[in-house]
């Protein structure tokens, strides 16, 4: 039997895991932004302003390593496994063959699977093919750089957060309709964007250098704020728009179809074999029990 | 591709993946800690030498896996842009080049001399990044990447092997089902024709993963969910987390945080990994050339990033602002830097035994 009292501890520690990694995650991502501020007003010397992309690096890589070893920990079955191997390698290959035909901008193809996964197989499932796509699709086109944990754990967010689509698809009563794709659509645009933003921001204060928000005296995270949302808007709104209308585009086309094969797979990758009891009769022995679940 | 690449003679007498991981780890933080243009020329010359000495071993450096982009043209496109836009951005120090009108939002302004040279300098550390990045890329065979992942993430090695070795598989049947589709007089055209093609690939797909998953619950791989990590790793995590997201409100992740975050970390992975016994069946060795290699690593890096006693590390932390001034440098930190050279000794030994074999 399942104790449930440490099966409710066990998933209240892993909430933390997750709101604590995504916290500093976020932390992280921004701190180009809130560094300047907080350095001069402890006035500490600029030692450390020259570190930090270093020690930020770190961190995001180790909150990643947390936030991975948490969510494949709970457990992975040998049909999770190798359902996501194999849809990390359609998601690879895609980025293959875009590699070498490359499409407008910064249009990419693998958010079609990485949304619709995390929406029907929940948020380990869409953080983990996000992730991981983009970690063999780096091993693939040789893509691997000190800003692959960025795109992993944005790639990952990506799928985690797709399963927050379903209240409002519950609430529209649009289940298998045109209007679940229509979130769904509207969530990958919206995603399209926030990659580009995040993994921006990785590029940032290379551009930008420490000195350049460190020596100018009473410059605020909010300048700074506005200074990258010139560089963004500048430098990468129009290819960012690209892969937003292609997520729409991708999603609104294939995603029922797709869902409905998903869905269909879920149905039949969720039962599991109850062995019968040994002392049952031997022609119930000889078969095993099979109950079907929706537990993913 | 490169996972079906058999292992040559030629890879035999190569470096355990380890020894290239620490070394890469080494020129990163080189290359990340400092702006002084003499160290950064130093790491980025050693990285070119073992680039260099990579190449002479035959059959090392795949031709079939292609460069995305030479780091030679990567470094000049970088250089160039992050100059120009740090010059445009920043207009602070004292030799001004020329003025723009102050009217003009953010660029208006003094271009000056240091903000063009600090852009530069940011340029060439991501050159720097990229080339040692690629470098490793191009000598390590994928088997041996996913052979580093620690014991605790076996169940995502796993499926990371699954998707490499997937993906030739997924690139014929697609190629099949496209051929079918052309057999039956189907011309792709927009998007809503990619269709025919997408929903067989995923559904052959998936078929293939109900397959995959029932022979490996065949040979043993756990064919139900079983319970992860108890409850002690993950108590350790969120107190590690809780630290680290203590030191990052305090200021204190250039100390203390990140370090307790370290520990927290790897004291997790390993209590996790002791879950998941390994065995292999072609151990790839630790000899005395990867001793050297993560010897020349530490050494480096211990430079770089330890307040080491007597070392006068000022000269790491480069500013041209307000004025540009010569760099410092130090003896000690210069030499330093030839722990990077490690690998390329090795690999030319490597060359000349297979040229003589």
């Amino acid at each position: 039997m399942v104790d449930l009292a440490a099966a409710m501890r066990q998933r209240s520690l892993s909430l933390v895991i997750y709101a604590l990694t995504t916290l500093l995650g976020v932390a992280a991502f921004l701190y180009p932004f809130w560094l300047p501020a907080a350095a001069q007003a402890s006035g500490s010397g600029m030692a450390h302003a020259a570190d930090a992309p270093f020690m930020v690096s770190v961190l995001v890589g180790l909150c990643f390593a947390v936030l991975l070893l948490e969510v494949q920990g709970q457990g992975m079955s040998a049909k999770v496994v190798a359902l996501l191997g194999i849809l990390v390698a359609m998601n690879a290959t895609l980025r293959f063959v875009e590699a070498a035909i490359p499409g407008p901008g910064g249009f990419s193809p693998i958010f079609l699977l990485i949304v619709l996964g995390g929406y029907v197989f929940g948020a380990r499932f869409g953080f983990l093919l996000g992730a991981l796509t983009l970690f063999v699709s780096s091993i693939l086109t040789g893509g691997m750089g000190p800003w692959l944990p960025y795109q992993m754990f944005t790639a990952g967010w990506t799928g985690m957060a797709a399963p927050l689509c379903r209240p409002l698809v519950r609430g529209l009563r649009a289940e298998g309709k045109a209007g679940e794709v229509v979130v769904l659509a509207a969530y990958g645009g919206l995603w399209g964007l926030i990659f580009g933003v995040v993994i921006n921001i990785w590029f940032w204060p290379f551009v930008s250098g420490p000195a350049g928000q460190y020596w100018e005296p009473g410059m605020s995270a909010l300048e700074g704020l506005r200074r990258y949302a010139v560089f963004y808007v500048i430098s990468s709104l129009a290819w960012d728009a690209m892969r937003a209308a292609g997520n729409v585009a991708l999603i609104g086309v294939m995603g029922l179809p797709m869902l409905r094969i998903l869905r269909r797979f879920r149905d039949r990758f969720t039962f599991e074999y109850t062995p019968a009891p040994a002392h049952a009769a031997p022609g119930a022995a000889s078969a095993p029990a099979i109950a079907a679940g929706r537990s993913a | 591709m490169r996972a079906a690449t058999p292992s040559t003679p030629a890879r035999r007498g190569t470096l355990h993946a380890g020894a290239w991981a620490l070394w890469l780890l080494a020129a990163a933080s080189a290359l990340a800690v400092t702006r002084n243009p003499i160290y950064l020329a130093l790491v980025l010359a050693w990285v070119a030498v073992v680039w260099q000495a990579a190449k002479a071993v035959p059959g090392l450096m795949d031709a079939e896996r292609a460069v995305p982009l030479s780091p030679l043209r990567f470094g000049l496109f970088v250089v160039v842009v992050s100059a120009i836009f740090n010059g445009l951005m920043v207009h602070i120090g004292d030799i001004v080049l020329l003025r723009l009108p102050e009217s003009w939002p953010l660029i208006g302004g003094a271009i000056t001399l240091e903000a063009l040279v600090y852009g530069a300098l940011n340029g060439l550390v991501l050159t720097g990044l990229y080339a040692a990045f690629l470098l490793v890329n191009q000598v390590m065979p994928i088997r041996e990447m996913v052979r580093l992942a620690p014991r605790a993430y076996y169940a995502v090695a796993i499926v990371i092997s699954i998707a490499v070795a997937f993906v030739p598989t997924t690139l014929r049947q697609y190629r099949q089902i496209r051929e079918a589709q052309a057999v039956r007089g189907r011309r792709v055209q927009g998007l809503r024709s990619w269709l025919p093609l997408a929903l067989p690939l995923l559904t052959g797909g998936i078929e293939r993963a109900l397959q995959l998953a029932e022979a490996m619950t065949a040979r043993g791989f756990a064919g139900t969910s079983t319970p992860g990590h108890d409850g002690w790793t993950q108590a350790g995590l969120v107190a590690g987390l809780a630290l680290a997201a203590g030191g990052l409100l305090l200021r204190l992740v250039w100390g203390a945080g990140t370090l307790g975050l370290i520990v927290a970390v790897a004291g997790a992975v390993w209590v996790a990994g002791r879950r998941h016994p390994q065995t292999v069946y072609r151990p790839a060795p630790w000899r005395a050339q990867e001793w050297l290699v993560a010897a020349g690593a530490a050494w480096t890096a211990a430079f770089f990033l330890l307040p080491l006693p007597g070392l006068e590390r000022s000269s790491l932390f480069f500013y041209p602002y307000p004025r540009l001034t010569l760099p410092g440098f130090s003896l000690w930190i210069g030499v330093s830097t030839w722990g990077l050279l490690a690998p390329a000794l090795l690999l030319l030994r490597q060359a000349l035994i297979t040229r003589d074999a």
